[in-house]
């Protein structure tokens, strides 16, 4: 069966030759992913929106190089997996103070504070944020490989294989670590579960 | 929890995206006939709710214009960097055979001429000694070598004086 042609790597393609609008479109397309990856793998918005940067120059040093082998998407989160293993490695062994970081007093702050721009009223609005940054903290606990099975996993681009790919393990090792990690969630989330302030028809 | 394959591949497609109708309607007949997975299949679809509501982390308006900028930059600074290899070597991968080869050429070039000096010099040494030879009396003062030999008759020693002389 054929594949259907990836409209990401012919644009890539273009930037190979130099095209910096190709590169400024595919930029355009994965930022908001590869932040999202990236700000959940390292828990603090100013190192996630460098890694991402980085990412992406990754990509336009290395277009020489790109090959259609396999999907854009699939190269990409591979390169935005490597760079923040490689980033979380070199942080345990040269930690420092994270913005992130408790400080006496401030126990009780959430770790970060984003807007919600979806329509809800004030109270809804405050208990969809303690659910969310209940979420945060479950998946933070996770292990790595965990975490980023699961982000990945929301990722409509990705399918089960290619997030195998991304992983460098096969399916069935793909699937058992999203389950692994979604048991942990749900073991930690159970008691907010169960109200079904989450529940959406699925 | 179950292994029930229907219940599990209708599950792992929860885990990506949201069911489509017919596979709501599927699930939930499955539902209806295996109740006590329900408690489960509730866990697992507010698990997906929650992950769904994770919001986005705000982007920079500018980000892509910074990241263009900073790839260009990189682009150009690797560029600098190994101008020597991708910019100036190309142009002068001819230059070590041309080297090669005038070596080459030289080496020969001067060892013919060597040669050709060895040999000059040594035709000099022979014309040298023949101007010598050009001093020597001519062929005419043997016209009566026999004659003078036949009247010459060898002479022999005196046996009786060696005799007295020992």
């Amino acid at each position: 069966m054929a594949l259907a042609p990836d409209p990401d790597a012919a644009l890539m393609l273009r930037v190979k030759q130099g095209n910096t609008d190709a590169f400024a479109m595919l930029v355009d397309k994965y930022k908001q992913p590869v932040l999202n990856l990236a700000y959940r793998m390292l828990r603090d918005a100013a190192e996630a929106e460098d890694l991402a940067q980085v990412v992406f120059v990754q990509v336009f040093k290395s277009a020489r190089r790109y090959e259609v082998s396999s999907k854009f998407s699939t190269w990409l989160f591979t390169i935005a997996r490597n760079l923040c293993l490689n980033e979380i490695r070199r942080r345990s062994r040269h930690p420092v103070d994270s913005m992130d970081t408790s400080h006496p007093g401030q126990e009780d702050q959430p770790l970060q504070q984003f807007e919600d721009k979806r329509t809800a009223s004030a109270p809804e609005r405050l208990l969809y944020g303690e659910l969310e940054e209940k979420i945060e903290q479950a998946l933070a606990a996770l292990p790595e490989n965990q975490r980023l099975a699961i982000l990945l996993c929301r990722q409509d681009e990705l399918s089960y294989e290619e997030i195998a790919k991304v992983l460098g393990c096969s399916l069935s090792a793909t699937k058992s670590l999203i389950h692994r990690g979604r048991e942990t969630l749900k073991q930690k989330l159970k008691p907010y579960l169960q109200t079904g302030a989450w529940h959406e028809s699925n | 929890m179950t292994n029930d394959p229907i219940y599990n591949h209708l599950r792992e497609l929860s885990w990506r995206r949201k069911l489509t109708d017919a596979e709501q309607a599927q699930l939930r007949a499955w539902l209806a006939a295996h109740a006590e997975a329900q408690t489960d299949w509730e866990a697992e679809a507010g698990l997906n709710a929650a992950l769904s509501r994770l919001p986005d982390v705000p982007v920079p308006s500018n980000f892509t214009a910074r990241v263009v900028q900073a790839a260009e930059r990189e682009a150009a600074a690797e560029l600098r960097q190994s101008g020597w290899k991708w910019t100036v070597w190309p142009r002068l991968r001819w230059l070590p055979r041309v080297v090669l080869t005038t070596v080459t050429v030289s080496a020969v070039l001067v060892s013919c001429l060597v040669v050709q000096d060895a040999q000059r010099k040594r035709l000099g040494v022979s014309v040298a000694v023949v101007s010598t030879v050009s001093a020597l009396p001519g062929p005419d003062i043997l016209k009566d070598f026999d004659a003078i030999r036949a009247s010459n008759p060898t002479v022999v020693g005196d046996d009786t004086l060696l005799t007295v002389l020992q």
